[in-house]
């Protein structure tokens, strides 16, 4: 079980993250193209449409999630010896939580705000 | 035309070190080894592996330019002077241009390279369909001379772990075989972070292959059945 957790499953969801964002990027990139909004308030309205919302929410969960597979690779291929390579893993962990909790605060700060 | 040979002979050079030759070719001089072994024939101390000189044995293989090639089938006219010989990068050097591939083929037998199968054997052999037949090709034709693997990155970084191309284009052969009834075990062994799935899609493997084969396919492949099975 393990195995399938650190082998296929984590390459899967390298794969299906990178899809996601890459389909969310031209998304965004559409909407400014063919609507741009033409003030700050239209934007934040815009974002805070509950399924922008929830689009911009899973592309940065999509986006912590790759981040994960891509630098625990880069360590597991250059950091072999045990010790440097759990404080590499360490590292990694607590500054991928922190970006998502510091993303969340913003996501969440912007909605309080809104109501 | 000049030549620029690694040498190494741990018995009596404190480091490897280059050595330039010159050689002038003769009208029937037409791949690479048959230069060196003109080479050879001036100073007999260098040493390197051959064997049918046709590119079917896989013995010679060295770094050409920094690219990994047969030496009996790579036209040496074409090559840029001074001609740059090195033995197969990674690979521990014995001496001169000979390597050893002890862990390469450690890896190789390590994704059992035989036809499984305990169904008790027909009377005369086990058939398979031309379609089925159709499935190995581009997969049996490996040598096994370490081209891909000895300039594949993930290998670099860690031979005692990842197959390697080689190991993971013999393994897609035994595991497209119709008559091989190991296809879980050998995807559940291959299901691991460093077994397969260091492979980084480089693709050194399919660019250096002096047989044109297409390991970076296979690998892509088992992947894909890997995500078939596990639905």
């Amino acid at each position: 079980m393990r195995k399938a957790v650190t082998g296929l499953r984590a390459w899967l969801v390298q794969r299906v993250s990178a899809v996601y964002m890459l389909l969310v990027i031209v998304f965004f990139l559409l909407h400014f193209v063919i609507d741009p909004p033409h003030s700050y308030p239209a934007w934040h309205a815009w974002m805070m449409n509950p399924s922008v919302s929830v689009i911009s929410g899973v592309f940065f969960a999509a986006l912590l999630a790759h981040a994960w597979v891509g630098l625990r690779d880069v360590i597991m291929d250059y950091i072999h010896p045990v010790a440097v390579r759990v404080c590499a893993f360490a590292l990694l962990g607590v500054g991928l939580a922190a970006t998502g909790i510091w993303i969340m605060q913003i996501l969440w700060m912007e909605h309080g705000s809104v109501i | 035309m000049h030549f620029s040979i690694f040498r190494y002979n741990p018995e009596q050079d404190e480091k490897p070190y280059m050595q330039d030759f010159h050689v002038d070719l003769e009208s029937t001089d037409r791949m690479l080894l048959d230069v060196i072994l003109r080479i050879k024939a001036q100073d007999d101390s260098l040493t390197i592996r051959k064997s049918c000189r046709e590119g079917v044995c896989g013995s010679d293989a060295i770094n050409i330019n920094g690219r990994n090639g047969l030496a009996c089938i790579t036209p040496v006219r074409e090559l840029k002077e001074p001609v740059e010989l090195r033995p197969l990068p990674s690979f521990p050097v014995i001496r001169d241009l000979v390597v050893d591939m002890t862990q390469f083929f450690k890896q190789y037998h390590s994704i059992k390279p035989y036809l499984i199968n305990n169904e008790p054997a027909p009377e005369k052999e086990r058939l398979q369909s031309p379609q089925d037949r159709d499935k190995l090709d581009g997969l049996y034709e490996c040598i096994l001379c370490a081209c891909c693997t000895s300039q594949c990155p993930s290998s670099w970084w860690n031979p005692d772990k990842f197959v390697g191309p080689a190991g993971l284009l013999q393994a897609y052969r035994f595991i497209s075989d119709s008559r091989d009834r190991a296809t879980q075990e050998r995807l559940d062994d291959l299901n691991d972070p460093y077994r397969l799935f260091r492979c980084r899609t480089i693709m050194n493997c399919t660019e250096v292959c002096p047989k044109g084969l297409v390991p970076s396919r296979a690998i892509e492949k088992i992947r894909l059945m890997m995500v078939k099975h596990s639905l």
